[in-house]
This record gives structure tokens, C-alpha cells and sequence, in this order.
């Protein structure tokens, strides 16, 4: 069995809150050896201070954001745990750090430092708003990320104001994710050019990446989203309509061919013919017209009826799920993505599964540490390591 | 020095968002893509109003830095055409889907090239009742993953994110599977990954699933979050701000209610909420408190009020929209925006790759393709004759 496409490679994971360690928690995943660095007194996540919603006393925010990792206990400020983490420098692939600009080069491991210990490594930096600049010191966090980069632009009612996401950890996760591709791609050319690197990702820049097509639509046409519900803004008809049954159906038609198999299905092939519907510019264009004839029409049948026919006619459609529902729907388990997870002081937590399934090499989720929990082992393997090290070659060969 | 993916070869056969902004990613990283359009084309190409010209703009935003073939890829000159690029690529990005030829599919295309990363983006995933759809339902697998509770309100009409979160995330994994795959190549050999849009969007709620787990008691602000109203920001006198006291010490309140002229706040039957809670949207109590400190707002300017609360030690950020993002000074800092030269389109801005890679830098590597822009240059490199490529194009296999 595999270990994942990343076995082998280390990361020192000088992180703390959700970015940093939502990130190398996707590394963890793919088989990285993964070394979570816990300061005392710092990390706001851990088990004292944390931010509830708490199991038996942990913040759940620490649980998710550590898993697939090893714990290490180290005070980087004082001179016997920074010679600890030089030595572990030395023998890891990665470096990560997701701190205020400055505090890096203050604990001791900004890039000349750590590049000088290990030119092969691959250093990567996030930050919430970039490395300088006005807003550069500002702390960083999920939604503060949210407002500045106008992730809520468009999003709501169409009676409502702009709504921030309440599911407060999509920029964190986002710009998390961003910076293990950055890795990752450090990786791969590291293995063409023999040189590690540094790397910078600011949440302002992986934010406003997540919204690239629809900044991209606003820069063109100078159009902001408009609030439209559950509506698309590029395509129609796109958008949750009610059944007879009174339940929710989401239904997507976003090309031609979509929509002429929709035609049919709702029994007005004609719709497909009318001049005000033909492409699908003019169905966005004539939006609510054709909403005026689709809301009787989809309302005058069960859900059920809708998700068969409609699906077997290619029109993507679905429905809203709960927790309830998702947790033991037969999509979610064949595919594993929610799954539980067997932890030592939390008992099972279910989590989202690895999004890949890669053929060759699975990827894997096992329990976070109790902070520190892995330190005395990392330390006798380091000390294994001097003394292997301080043996004369000879004696090593023999 | 190119960007840190320079010499992969990939070769695209997606369309709509998740397919397309992956392997731009993959360009923007330096790798070289061929995008495979089916003779319709792209069905982003046709998104929006037509008044915004005669592409799509999405089909812009996704697809730069590329070159473009058009062909039947359910012909099978057109299956032969996609073997030879196939079997010279390190990566397929693939639709479920997306052509029928069964000699596209991993299992064949394997055998072809032993070394090939092979990613097929589907809507729910490869396996369940469901599995194997077309990946293009950005609603569906917003509804159907987002669990409810992260928008609109409770009861009423659900809420889509106006971005197309689901169709970006599954692009966004789907780039660092990839790119874990091909560094683990040498000894693995090459694979098939399968990404959807439903389990990209089920994993970025990871927080959730676990506070639903079995938390020791029904709040913070996971679940808080979960059941409360539309959260529209702190309104002030000309718009809405992001604001947080939750590092502030009692002091600094009072100098703080004191300079927003909050003196009557200590008679308010909602003062004590107000005291306890710490703004931001995420407080327990933050929406009932809402109206109290709006009331305050309301005599200020959001750049006021954002002084302000710096002043005594708050967290203060601007609501804003895309208009304000893009002139925010941050944001033109740090290169949020960069401008492509798009033929027939002028001089296009978008968002620019979001890594800053020092060694090997990553670059926009060109506008988005014309329909069938690059046949004959991709065919003639893949060793086709001028003659065969006219022939192709006459018999239809080739548009564009």
C-alpha cells in the first residue's frame, strides 16, 4: 500500500490558526511527512484557548486543521529549540509559515536563514495581505478576506444586501490550498533546476483568484453581480426552482444542447424554437419571462419526477442536503468524501474526505496529535541521526 | 527562467469552469497547455449576455495562456488526432463525459502512455448512484454540499454563492493532486485521479462536519454561524464594514463607545449583549447586537469608522465590492489585477495568477484561443502532413 504520492517529503509546519495548517493538512494527505510545530502560548487553536465549538475541551478549529500531522513541542524563541529546529531544517523538504510579515525573520527562520541551512528547500510564506504595502502589517483572517476581496459581491436576496458567507473558513481554506499548489509546483521544479525556493501566497491575492471568472466578468463589461438568489449571472435557466411536492429542485441548463433536452422534458418543445429563449444570451437577457413560465410548469410535479427525467436528459439537477442527509447518503460514502475519523482524545469526528481519488498512490486522513504528543520521538530520531552522522565514514560503511 | 510546471505538456478536454481554470492554472505555472474544443465549442463561450461581446467572458477568464484545437473527438480521425497528443502529454484534464470515443477513456489511454496523469472532473463523483455526471452543475453541488446554513436564511429560498465556488475549489484540488501525482511519477508511474465538484465543496466544510461531530455544546461560531440570519456586514452612514473587537480590553471599549458617541448605549436594554460580544459577524450574540452598534455607525463613514476602531485596538475592513476591490491600494500593491491583450477583445484585465514563486515566476502565458486557433500548428507538430490537416478540415473533423 502506497503512502500517497508525497512519501518522503518533510515539512516543518510552523503554523498556527486555520491557513497555515489547513494547508499542510492537504499535504499530510498526500503522504507528506508533516511536522506540526506547536508554540507554547501561542497557537490561539490549541486546547486551552480554543474557539468553540469545542470536543471535550478542544477547539474543533485545531482538530480539522491538524489532521494527517506529527506534533512537536518548540519554544522558537529560545536558543536550545531553535538549534532543534535548524537541525530538523536540514533534513525537511518544506518550510512553512503563515505569520505577519517580519516575524518569520524574528523567530530566527526568515528565507536567508533557512535557505543557508538547506538551499534545497522549498519555503513558503502566506500572509493575509502581501509582504508590503499599506495594509501589509493589518492581521489576516477568513473574513476580513471575505470583505476585502468581495467575495459576498452579488451573493444574496435580490431584496437583501450583499451576504458574507457564515461558513467563516472558505478564504482560509482557499488560500490553504493555493499555497500547497505553490508547494507543490516548488516541488516539481525543484527536482528540474536541484534548487529549492521561496514562495509567497497573501489571502488578498488567493481570494480574488477564487473569483477570477466573475472579477473577470466585472472588469469586461464594467457590471457588477447582481443579487439574484439562487440564479446564475451568465446563464439561465440556472437557479433552484419549487416542486409541486414543495420541495427545492436545483437545475442547471448552461449550454444548448442542455436546454433543448429540457425543452422536451418539460413538454414545451417550442421553448426552444422562441426567439426570446434561442441562445442562452437571450434567455439571461429575458431571464424573468421564462421564469414566468417555468416556475407553473416545474411547480406542477413531484422532485422526483424532475431529478429522473431531468437527469436522464443531461441536465445537471440536485437538491439542498443537510448534515443529515449527506452523512449517510450513498454518494457521500462509495466516495468517501465525509468519513470518520478514529482519535485517541476526541473520540470519532467526521471530517471531509481526501477530494481526490488518485488510482495509484490514495491519499489518506488520520488523527491530528495532542500538541506536541510526537516530540520525544522526533528528538530521538534527531539524536539517532547526530550520532549516525558523527561516526567516521568508515565506520559507517562497515 | 519559466514558470515552476515548464516542459509539462498538458492537454485539456473540459469545458464550463472546473476543467478550464485547472489547466490554466497549470499555464499560468508554466506548463504548456492544448485546449480541445468540440466543434460547438466551449459552452462558456455562449455565458452572459451577448452585450458584453461576441465571447463569453468566463470562457476568457479560464482558458488564457493556451492553444486551441477544435475537432470531433467522436470521429475517428479526430480519436486519432487526440491519441498522438495523448501520447506525447505528461497530463489529461478530462470532462465526464465529454466524448463518448472509447478510446479516450483512462483505461485505453494507459496503455498509450504508461507515464500519463490522467484528472477526470465529474458532478458527484466516480462512484454512488450518481456517479460519473457531467461536471458543469455549479448550483447542484452548491445546494447539494453546502449543507444548508451558510447563506440566506432559514426557511426562505436558498442562496448561491454569486462566484463559482464549487467548479473553482474542485480546480483548485484538482491542481495539487496533479501536481503530487506527477512529482510521485518516477516511481508510481502515472494514474488516474478523480476530482468532483460535490467533493471538493464537502471537503472545503470539512469545520463543519467535524462541529456537527459531536460538539460539547450547540455553539461558536461553526454552528452559530450555521443557523443564523444573512450576515450584510456593519452598516455605516455610506456603506458596510467587517468589525471585530475581540482583542480589544474593556478600556478601550469605553474610549470607544465614547468616540462613537455611543453614550447612551449603557442604557440600552441590549447593553449587556453588546458588552459581551465581540462583532465580527461570529459572536454568539452578534446579530442582535448588530443594531445597537449600527445605530452608532450610522453617524460615520465606513473609512471613518474603520479609523476608529483601529484606534482602540479593533479589527476594521471595508465591505467591498468588485469595484472597490479593484481600487483598493492593497490590491494594486500587491498585483491583483494584470492585463492580457486579447485579439479582438483589446486589452482584457484579470486576476492574476495568486503565487509569487522567486526562483521560477509564474506568468500569464497569453490570451484565451480562437475556436480551432492553433490546428494546424499542434497537428504539424504532431506529425501531421499540410495535405492531411487540409483533408481533415474538409471532411469536418477539424473546425474552427
Amino acid at each position: 500500500m502506497s503512502n500517497g504520492p508525497l512519501d518522503g517529503v518533510r515539512v516543518f509546519d510552523l503554523t498556527m490558526w486555520m491557513v497555515g495548517p489547513w494547508c499542510s493538512v492537504q499535504l499530510g494527505a498526500l503522504g507528506a511527512e508533516v511536522i506540526h510545530i506547536e508554540q507554547p502560548d501561542v497557537d490561539w487553536s490549541t486546547l486551552g484557548a480554543g474557539v468553540p465549538p469545542l470536543i471535550n475541551g478542544t477547539s474543533v478549529g485545531y482538530i480539522t486543521w491538524n489532521m494527517n500531522k506529527r506534533g512537536l513541542s518548540l519554544g522558537m524563541k529560545s536558543p536550545e529549540d531553535r538549534a532543534v529546529a535548524y537541525e530538523l531544517l536540514k533534513t525537511s523538504d518544506v518550510f512553512l509559515i503563515n505569520m505577519t510579515p517580519g516575524v518569520a525573520d524574528r523567530l530566527g527562520v526568515g528565507y536567508d536563514v533557512v535557505s543557508e541551512i538547506n538551499p534545497q528547500i522549498v519555503y513558503c510564506a502566506i500572509t493575509g495581505w502581501g509582504e508590503s504595502g499599506p495594509m501589509a502589517l493589518l492581521p489576516g483572517a477568513d473574513t476580513p478576506a471575505q470583505y476585502v476581496t468581495g467575495f459576498s459581491t452579488g451573493t444574496g436576496a435580490p431584496e437583501g444586501d450583499d451576504e458574507i458567507n457564515r461558513h467563516f473558513t472558505q478564504m482560509d481554506a482557499t488560500s490553504g490550498n493555493y499555497a500547497a499548489q505553490a508547494i507543490l509546483m516548488g516541488l516539481l521544479a525543484r527536482k528540474r533546476t536541484g534548487k529549492g525556493q521561496r514562495i509567497h501566497v497573501s489571502m488578498l491575492r488567493a481570494g480574488s483568484a477564487l473569483q477570477s471568472v466573475r472579477i473577470g466578468e466585472y472588469l469586461a463589461s464594467g457590471h457588477q453581480p447582481q443579487r439574484l438568489g439562487s440564479g446564475s449571472q451568465n446563464t439561465a435557466p440556472d437557479r433552484a426552482y419549487v416542486c409541486a411536492d414543495g420541495e427545492v429542485l436545483g437545475l442547471s441548463v448552461t449550454s444548448e444542447d442542455e436546454w433543448w433536452g429540457f425543452c422536451e422534458v418539460i413538454g414545451q418543445p417550442e421553448l426552444a424554437a422562441d426567439p426570446r429563449f434561442g441562445v442562452n444570451a437571450d434567455r439571461v437577457d429575458n431571464r424573468e419571462e421564462l421564469d414566468g413560465l417555468l416556475e407553473p410548469i416545474l411547480a406542477g410535479m413531484v422532485r422526483d419526477y424532475w431529478l429522473m427525467h431531468l437527469n436522464r436528459a443531461g441536465v445537471p439537477v440536485g437538491y439542498p442536503m443537510t448534515w443529515a442527509e449527506l452523512r449517510h447518503h450513498a454518494q457521500v460514502l462509495e466516495n468517501d468524501y465525509i468519513v470518520p475519523v478514529e482519535t485517541a482524545a476526541w473520540g470519532p469526528v467526521w471530517t471531509g474526505g481526501p477530494p481526490w481519488q488518485l488510482s495509484e498512490t490514495p491519499a489518506r486522513m488520520f488523527s491530528p496529535p495532542m500538541p506536541g504528543e510526537h516530540s520525544q520521538e522526533i528528538l530521538a530520531d534527531l539524536q539517532q541521526q547526530r550520532a549516525a552522522s558523527e561516526q567516521p565514514a568508515a565506520a559507517r560503511e562497515a | 527562467m519559466g514558470g515552476p510546471l515548464e516542459g509539462l505538456r498538458v492537454v485539456e478536454l473540459a469545458e464550463g469552469v472546473a476543467g478550464p481554470y485547472c489547466a490554466q492554472e497549470l499555464s499560468d505555472a508554466g506548463a504548456s497547455v492544448i485546449k480541445v474544443e468540440k466543434p460547438g465549442g466551449d459552452r462558456t463561450r455562449g455565458w452572459g449576455s451577448r452585450k458584453r461581446g461576441d465571447v463569453g467572458v468566463a470562457f476568457l477568464a479560464a482558458n488564457r495562456g493556451k492553444r486551441g484545437v477544435a475537432l470531433d473527438p467522436d470521429s475517428e480521425a479526430g480519436a486519432e488526432v487526440l491519441r498522438k497528443l495523448i501520447a506525447g502529454a505528461d497530463i489529461v484534464i478530462a470532462d465526464a463525459g465529454w466524448s463518448a470515443a472509447a478510446g479516450l477513456q483512462y483505461e485505453s489511454l494507459g496503455e498509450l502512455n504508461p507515464q500519463l496523469v490522467y484528472c477526470r472532473f465529474s458532478e458527484y463523483g466516480k462512484a454512488g448512484p450518481w456517479a460519473d455526471q457531467p461536471p458543469y452543475g455549479e448550483l447542484v453541488a452548491q445546494l447539494a454540499g453546502d449543507g444548508t446554513g451558510s447563506l440566506g436564511a432559514i426557511g426562505q429560498p436558498p442562496v448561491r454563492m454569486a462566484t463559482d465556488i464549487a467548479g473553482m475549489y474542485a480546480a483548485i484540488y484538482a491542481v495539487m493532486s496533479i501536481c503530487a501525482a506527477v512529482y510521485a511519477r518516477d516511481e508510481s508511474g502515472g494514474q488516474r485521479i478523480d476530482v468532483s465538484l460535490f467533493g471538493s465543496i464537502l471537503a472545503m466544510r470539512s469545520t463543519l462536519w467535524v462541529a456537527l461531530s459531536n460538539p460539547d455544546e450547540w455553539w461558536g461560531f461553526h454552528l452559530d454561524s450555521y443557523i443564523k440570519p444573512p450576515d450584510t456586514g456593519y452598516h455605516c452612514k455610506d456603506g458596510a464594514i467587517y468589525f471585530s473587537l475581540a482583542r480589544t480590553s474593556p478600556e478601550q471599549r469605553e474610549e470607544l463607545y465614547r468616540e462613537l458617541g455611543m453614550e447612551w448605549v449603557e442604557g440600552d436594554p441590549l447593553f449587556e449583549l453588546v458588552n459581551i460580544d465581540t462583532g465580527g459577524g461570529g459572536g454568539r450574540y452578534s446579530h442582535l447586537a448588530r443594531p445597537v452598534w449600527e445605530r452608532a455607525l450610522a453617524n460615520f463613514t465606513t473609512d471613518e469608522a474603520i479609523e476608529i476602531t483601529r484606534r482602540y485596538g479593533g479589527w476594521a475592513y471595508p465591505k467591498n465590492d468588485y469595484e472597490a476591490l479593484v481600487a483598493e491600494e492593497q490590491a494594486q500593491h500587491v498585483g491583483v489585477i494584470e492585463t492580457v491583450e486579447q485579439p479582438g477583445v483589446g486589452a482584457l484585465r484579470q486576476v492574476a495568477p495568486p503565487w509569487d514563486f522567486e526562483g521560477t515566476p509564474a506568468a500569464i502565458q497569453g490570451p484565451a484561443p480562437q475556436l480551432g486557433e492553433h490546428n494546424a500548428a499542434v497537428l504539424a507538430e504532431a506529425g501531421y502532413s499540410e495535405a492531411e490537416i487540409a483533408r481533415l478540415r474538409s471532411e469536418g473533423v477539424l473546425a474552427g
